[in-house]
């Protein structure tokens, strides 16, 4: 397996080759780290599953101090590789600074909280509506006086008749109501879905108008009380989040930015602007380091961004005279 | 590196200092050449220009107070000026003077000036030297400790001790970490430690998470001016105070060598009050009488309670700071698995009294409070020198004060915090605020305060050299990094060409280089003198013993070759270099006695075969 550790990481023939102390497999595991760690979370830097508990983490942290810090190398040559334990090990401080100490730790598993984690709640949610749409299914097959197929039949072409007139929301309603009647009807299910994201698109579209028209009102509660159900109403566009982020940045309700922009990052991981506000909350709320990191991250993902630039040059500090 | 390389661990204490190794796994004291596990923390020049270190500078403090230089821990890595060396000025018997930069401290002994550092590497010499005749060849990796809530400038001074007596440190590690390690050495601790270290000079507390043979301290506090001292001189003013009432107003303190006594009675009253009730004070002839009349003598009853009566602030001072670090390290007293006693201090009940109130639980002691940190300093050497060997043991510290930098309007800017775990770096931005700058200063301070002027200073740089730009387009990123030493170092990029930055740090406290040098350079001198003495000693004994080998065979040679022919002229040779060798030994000339023993060899070489039975060119001719 641990051919496979590295895969599709690069190593520079030149570090590799370096004359140090330290053996081979070694060396690449410090040269992966250094290059890797930076966009890890917590848990993975420490190796940790995601909520893992606090001794779990200060456990993993006491391994891995013992693997790579500085002082288990000594008299040995190391050159460059000395700066990159030095690195590292910091990296794992900073882990476990957040993940040892329960007080930062909980907030931090609520912002992490992985896909799958969300996915299972969710998973949740639609098997109970599923189960209850079976039971409507198996009231009507149950009712003599309704013609079932012709009944699914008719709905379905009055949909396509309300997806012609850009009715989406019609249209959904009847392929749903049609998948309901005929479960095993493949057709009105995949009909019902794509009429409903267009609806939901559109809706979300119309909220996030009328937010915006709140919002150049500076009625930046009611903007973002919008905006939110545009968010809500398009789960898949992270546009809404990032959107959402900035309203609650701009009213000061900095908590709440942070959680949308963080989620709108890790729905997003290539969005430009979702980076941006993230840096430019967590900025504000003097988290230097990571801010930078945002920041940079939006810069290398959009050159174009002269929030992200202007932000990045408020946090330089002034010389004295 | 030498596998068998010897090494030490030194806890260089206020008013004693201890050297420890580690032998086959298991860490021990060694003992001075005299016998003794600790050694003074004193040193004095005597009346004959001779320096004393130790017991030997101990005992003569009271007749010679003013050239005997004790507790000098509490002032490494002050400044002139500084409140608590103010403070020492008024009580210490010996005279303290300014650097040549006006901003360290001196201290005047046998008219010349000493500065802290040389003092305390005249303490770690004497350490070294008991090391090298245990080890019986020479010493020279060493761990040296400190207390946890030294800042940098006294952790470099402390080091820079070590390089003027001959040591290489490996590294400059907590007092109570130290401790910490040697009490849990070999055992298999998996708890928070709290380690409550009141020594001679200085409190320390330490809360560390100790599991998997790692000791990661979580949080450190401390007070480097409070300790065993500060104890003694409550009960030193108490018997001023209660003697000038007595005695129509004498202040003894105006009499060294008499403070000099009250401070020894003092010390001993304390000790004995740690084990009995009752103390007694007895200084005969103390202060000579008012106008001719008799001297006068002091005789005072003191009794555990008074002491703790007269003391108790201090004790509640440590305990208020132990609370303060158990507050930053977020941990609560009952979460604690073990409440480490260290330091001579901790011996009196009422401390242990505290400790176990406000921890609610019975504090621990080793067997020797006073050895187990230069025992874990010596693990520590062992652990770094020889890992394969050692036991996998890994200390992870903190810094014990903010590190900053002063900004715009006297403030106080942090860049690490206290108790990040070193070794750590920060990286910050900064931009130029005129057109065609080209150079900037930079203060960097320690301390708590929001105001720069109430921190350390710990040095100013310079940053020279900045390429010419019109203000706020040159980004220079400084890099602050503290070792696992924790001691400061700073370097600065500019961020848009990569190129480095020149920086000049202009100590304010200790040893400048040039400085350190002359230093250096005097010890070597001093130390090629003394090998020569010894070298003479060594070839003198040799020389001699070789001429009594020579004269003892020299019967039996005359005996031998008055039945030969050959070899008369050998006896006289022989006769002549012992003469020679008699001389040059006479003359103390080392050169001419190395010349001559070869010759001297070579004699004793020919007389023993002539006495051996045959004369030489004979040979199987005598049955």
């Amino acid at each position: 397996m641990k051919a496979d550790r590295y895969h599709g990481f690069l190593f520079n023939p030149a570090d590799l080759s370096e004359e140090v102390d330290i053996d081979l497999e070694r060396r690449r595991e410090i040269l992966y780290l250094v290059a890797s760690m930076d966009g890890w979370t917590h848990w993975q830097v420490l190796g940790v599953p995601w909520n893992a508990s606090v001794e779990a983490a200060r456990d993993a942290y006491r391994e891995k101090a013992k693997v790579f810090h500085p002082d288990r190398y000594p008299g040995r040559r190391l050159g460059s590789f000395r700066g990159r334990l030095e690195r590292i090990f910091r990296r794992l401080t900073e882990a476990r600074d957040v993940l040892g100490d329960d007080a930062t730790r909980a907030p931090y598993a609520r912002r992490t909280a992985p896909p799958e984690e969300v996915a299972r709640v969710a998973a949740r949610q639609i098997e109970n509506d599923a189960r209850a749409q079976e039971r409507r299914a198996r009231l009507v097959r149950n009712n003599p006086m309704v013609s079932r197929v012709a009944r699914v039949r008719e709905l379905v072409d009055r949909g396509r008749q309300a997806m012609e007139a850009e009715r989406f929301a019609d249209a959904a309603r009847d392929f749903l109501t049609a998948s309901a009647l005929d479960p095993s009807a493949s057709e009105a299910k995949a009909l019902a879905e794509q009429a409903r994201r267009k609806a939901s698109s559109g809706k979300a579209r119309e909220l996030w108008e009328k937010a915006r028209a709140f919002e150049l009102t500076h009625e930046l509660e009611r903007a973002q009380l919008l905006a939110e159900a545009a968010a809500d109403a398009e789960p898949g566009e992270p546009r809404y989040v990032v959107y959402v982020a900035r309203i609650a940045l701009e009213r000061g309700a900095l908590e709440t930015a942070r959680l949308r922009a963080e989620a709108a990052v890790r729905a997003a991981p290539t969005l430009a602007t979702a980076h941006e506000v993230l840096g430019e909350v967590l900025a504000i709320q003097g988290e230097n380091g990571a801010a930078r990191r945002s920041l940079e991250r939006a810069l290398e993902l959009d050159e174009g961004l002269t929030g992200a630039r202007d932000r990045l040059r408020k946090m330089r500090w002034s010389f004295l005279r | 590196m030498n596998e068998n390389e010897p090494f030490i661990g030194i806890d260089l204490g206020t008013t004693n200092s201890v050297v420890a190794t580690v032998i086959d796994g298991v860490p021990r004291v060694i003992a001075s050449r005299t016998g003794q596990t600790l050694t003074p923390s004193v040193v004095a020049v005597a009346r004959n220009g001779k320096r004393l270190v130790g017991h030997m500078a101990k005992r003569q403090a009271i007749t010679n107070a003013e050239n005997t230089a004790y507790a000098v821990k509490r002032l490494i890595g002050r400044r002139w000026g500084a409140a608590e060396v103010e403070d020492a000025r008024k009580v210490l018997p010996y005279e303290l003077v300014p650097g040549p930069e006006g901003n360290d401290i001196r201290v005047m002994l046998g008219g010349r000036a000493f500065a802290i550092p040389e003092v305390s590497a005249l303490v770690l010499a004497e350490l070294k030297a008991d090391a090298e005749a245990f080890f019986g060849r020479r010493v020279t990796k060493a761990v040296i400790t400190v207390p946890a809530y030294f800042n940098d400038g006294q952790r470099k001074a402390t080091k820079d001790a070590g390089r003027i007596a001959g040591l290489d440190v490996v590294r400059i590690i907590n007092e109570p970490t130290s401790a910490a390690l040697a009490y849990g050495f070999g055992k298999q601790m998996e708890k928070k430690v709290v380690v409550f270290d009141l020594g001679g000079g200085t409190f320390d507390v330490s809360i560390l998470d100790v599991g998997k043979s790692v000791y990661d301290v979580i949080a450190v506090g401390g007070d480097t001016y409070l300790g065993g001292e500060d104890f003694d001189r409550r009960i030193i003013d108490w018997l001023v105070f209660s003697f000038a009432q007595e005695h129509q107003a004498i202040d003894l303190r105006q009499d060294k060598m008499a403070l000099q006594r009250l401070r020894d009675a003092a010390e001993r009253a304390k000790i004995e009050l740690s084990e009995g009730r009752q103390s007694t004070i007895h200084l005969p002839f103390l202060a000579s009488g008012p106008e001719g009349k008799a001297a006068l003598h002091l005789d005072r009853q003191i009794s555990r309670e008074k002491l703790e009566d007269l003391t108790q602030d201090l004790v509640d001072k440590a305990i208020s700071v132990a609370d303060r670090t158990m507050r930053d390290s977020g941990v609560r007293p009952s979460q604690i698995g073990e409440v480490l006693l260290v330091g001579g201090m901790t011996r009196m009940p009422r401390v242990q009294q505290a400790v176990k109130a406000y921890f609610g639980r019975e504090p621990s002691r080793g067997v020797h409070p006073e050895e187990v940190v230069a025992l874990g300093a010596a693990i520590q050497a062992h652990a770094l020198l020889h890992p394969q060997k050692g036991k996998e043991v890994l200390l992870l510290d903190v810094t014990p004060q903010n590190l900053g930098i002063m900004v715009v309007g006297g403030y106080f800017a942090t860049i690490i915090p206290r108790n990040t775990t070193v070794p750590t770096s920060q990286s910050h931005l900064f931009t130029t605020v005129q057109d065609n700058q080209s150079s900037v200063r930079i203060a960097v301070l320690q301390g708590a305060s929001d105001k720069a002027m109430e921190n350390e200073l710990l040095g100013e740089f310079v940053l020279e050299g900045i390429r010419p730009a019109r203000r706020g387009e040159v980004e220079i990123e400084i890099t602050f990094d503290i070792s696992a030493d924790g001691i400061v170092g700073v370097s600065a990029r500019d961020s848009a060409t990569g190129t480095r930055q020149s920086i000049t740090v202009t100590a304010t406290s200790g040893l400048t280089e040039t400085e350190m040098r002359r230093i250096l350079e005097e010890n070597l001198d001093e130390m090629l003198t003394r090998r020569q003495v010894g070298d003479f000693e060594r070839l003198r004994d040799r020389t001699q013993a070789v001429i009594g080998e020579i004269e003892s065979l020299a019967p039996a040679v005359k005996e031998a070759l008055s039945r030969s022919r050959f070899g008369k002229d050998a006896v006289t040779r022989a006769e002549e270099v012992v003469a020679r060798a008699r001389a040059a030994t006479a003359a103390q000339d080392l050169q001419q006695m190395i010349a001559v023993e070869e010759q001297l060899d070579r004699a004793l070489q020919l007389f023993k075969g002539l006495a051996g039975g045959a004369p030489p060119g004979e040979k199987g001719s005598e049955p």
